[in-house]
């Protein structure tokens, strides 16, 4: 176990710059998950913590040791591949076999890794087999296994689920989450889907355009997106983005569509002026009247446990709102809108969540 | 839509009629009628009277035939051995190349292997001549003796083995270039992960997963090289075509300059059967070489 520091650190491919000063520390044992978009940066990242990327500039500490220049080898953490990368002549037991060799370590050392490593991933039948005669989970143990033997100090995994079917990534995810659990490493996980890093995460690195947009537990990123983009990126349906003027009135804070209607906002909410109104479609809810505005019901989607309902306002704005299993909304109709403005946010023109701005 | 099993049989035997008679005419049929003059006493051109055994009982005490088995033998091990390694060597050197250069170098050398024969001739003449050679101006300046190179029955086959080996191993490189191409970098990645050296990369990783291209690589060669004639027929102008004889030198010589159809024949079966056990012993040699790995 070891806690691993990136300070100020910088990468560009050519004259692309795809890491931009970056700093992070991921605690000892932690399970940190870095999340983005395609070209986010955030393999790039993880590879070069595993070294297989070059440092441009600034420090990376592994365990306290200074790493930038130190060989993948030597570094001390293993990687799963997304592809999985396990040697095609090489049977199970040799793939996970290999690194330990290199090292010089005592063959009955390894025996008791790879049978410590088998029985902990149950591929005790596995062993003898070629990649070439696994399935896309099984090799996926093989993956996961030969960093398993290796007792690195840090694990790196570069979106190992992604070539997994549906069900085997659901099973994968428990499974993963519960090996952390139990053998306590530090993790440090590279995902698109929000999912995974919403479910395994301990914290997750939000990473957008070569830079971390925020650091934070999961409930912290969903309730408190610090910008525009990870309010956008995190969560299904999207959050809603009501372009909004806000004034002082009276003490309280009020919010005024762009069709004319108004909503009160919480009184300590920051910022002021030309906004823009976040809101998850959890929040919003559909009334026949009374609401605090209206809009004409585009379409409707029955996902059972929960109704996502299309609704564009009178000025064009697009609204998601999410309502129970038995809605009877249907497309086409006129309904009133209801905003739970709780934990509504406000975002600025820059992007920044208007709180952030304001700490900044 | 139900297969009307006739008519599909028809349009197969159509489409496949005018490569099997091309096929037999152009290859069943030569080399039918060569195995039937092998028994024979015909002349280069003509029928002969039957001689039964007789042309390759004279085998086992000819000594030209003697000469150009062991000639091609020599060869064969001067050229298709190193001609691997070095190619092996040279692809992974342009492997770590990218872009614009390693094409470049790549074409530089594959260019001797677009050059006709006679060409590598001429340049090889140039360099190795013992009156106006190149090389012989560079010996001269070191204070080594001179070589008549192309007349030495030692350094002959050496010589040309070394020119095939620069003639032809651009086509060896672009197949080993082909074959590290499709190794994927994630797994040589891996190997990093994994604390293996360059020699440990190559020998656990690179080397078994090329096996394949250096088995074929290595095979193809080997029937190419079994069959040498031209590059042996031009350097030994003017020398000595007896000692640097090679088996379709000598098949060339007996039926062409003694008029000895049959005899040479009998040479072409032999050679013939040479050439299916050693590609079919290699073949089973590396399957079995691969299934060790």
């Amino acid at each position: 176990m070891a806690d691993i520091v990136l300070d100020h650190v910088s990468k560009s491919f050519g004259k692309v710059r795809v890491i931009d000063d970056l700093s992070l520390t991921v605690q000892s044992g932690e399970f940190i998950v870095f999340l983005g978009p395609s070209g986010s940066g955030k393999s790039t990242l993880l590879r070069m913590i595993a070294g297989l990327e070059t440092i441009d500039r600034g420090r990376l500490l592994i365990g306290g040791r200074e790493c930038q220049t130190v060989a993948p080898g030597q570094r001390n953490v293993a990687m799963v591949f997304q592809n999985y990368a396990l040697y095609p002549h090489m049977t199970v037991r040799e793939n996970m076999v290999f690194g330990l060799r290199n090292i010089g370590m005592a063959s009955d050392e390894i025996r008791r890794r790879v049978e410590e490593a088998a029985r902990i991933l149950e591929m005790d039948q596995l062993l003898d087999r070629r990649p070439s005669q696994l399935s896309g989970g099984q090799r996926q143990r093989v993956a996961i296994g030969r960093a398993i033997v290796k007792e690195p100090a840090a694990f790196l995994f570069d979106e190992p689920l992604s070539n997994l079917d549906a069900a085997l990534r659901v099973r994968t995810r428990v499974e993963l989450a519960e090996l952390h659990h139990r053998i306590g490493t530090t993790m440090i996980y590279v995902t698109h889907d929000q999912t995974e890093a919403m479910t395994m995460a301990d914290r997750i690195v939000v990473l957008n355009d070569c830079r971390i947009e925020q650091v934070g537990t999961p409930m912290e990123v969903y309730t408190a997106p610090a910008s525009r983009f990870v309010a956008g990126f995190i969560g299904s349906p999207a959050m809603n983005f009501l372009p909004v003027e806000v004034i002082n009135s009276d003490g309280q804070a009020l919010a005024t569509l762009d069709d004319g209607s108004t909503i009160g906002l919480p009184p300590d909410i920051a910022g002021r002026g030309r906004l823009d109104l976040g809101v998850r479609p959890e929040n919003v809810g559909i009334v026949g009247e009374g609401g605090m505005t209206t809009g004409k019901v585009k379409v409707v989607e029955h996902l059972g446990d929960r109704t996502i309902v299309y609704v564009v306002l009178g000025d064009g704005t697009p609204v998601t709102a999410q309502t129970g299993g038995h809605s009877q909304v249907r497309a086409g109709e006129v309904v009133g809108l209801t905003f739970d403005v709780e934990g509504a946010r406000l975002f600025g023109t820059d992007g920044l969540a208007q709180d952030q701005a304001a700490a900044i | 839509m139900i297969r009307d099993a006739k008519k599909e049989w028809l349009i197969a035997l159509t489409l496949i009629a005018p490569f099997a008679a091309i096929y037999g005419l152009v290859f069943v049929y030569p080399t039918i009628d060569m195995f039937l003059l092998s028994f024979t006493d015909a002349p280069l051109i003509g029928a002969g009277d039957y001689v039964g055994l007789e042309n390759y009982t004279r085998l086992t005490s000819d000594r030209r035939f003697d000469t150009a088995v062991w000639n091609t033998a020599w060869f064969v091990v001067l050229s298709v051995i190193p001609g691997t390694f070095v190619a092996l060597g040279i692809a992974l050197a342009v492997s770590r190349l990218s872009g614009r250069l390693q094409t470049a170098v790549l074409a530089l050398f594959f260019l001797p292997y677009i050059l006709p024969v006679s060409v590598i001739y001429l340049i090889w003449d140039w360099t190795l001549n013992f009156q106006f050679g190149i090389a012989m101006h560079i010996f001269d300046a070191l204070g080594i003796d001179r070589i008549p190179v192309f007349k030495s029955a030692t350094w002959f086959i050496p010589a040309v083995a070394l020119i095939t080996v620069w003639w032809t191993c651009g086509f060896n490189v672009l197949l080993f270039l082909a074959g590290l191409r499709a190794i994927p970098q994630e797994i040589y990645e891996a190997a990093a992960l994994d604390n293996a050296g360059r020699w440990k990369t190559f020998s656990r990783v690179t080397w078994p997963l090329l096996w394949p291209i250096t088995a074929l690589n290595f095979t193809i060669q080997l029937i190419l090289q079994m069959k040498i004639f031209d590059q042996v027929y031009l350097f030994s102008q003017g020398g000595r075509p007896n000692d640097n004889l090679v088996m379709v030198y000598y098949i060339f010589q007996r039926a062409f300059q003694n008029n000895h159809g049959g005899r040479a024949a009998a040479v072409a079966v032999v050679l013939f059967f040479i050439v299916i056990v050693v590609s079919v012993l290699n073949f089973q040699l590396m399957r079995f070489a691969e299934r060790k790995q």
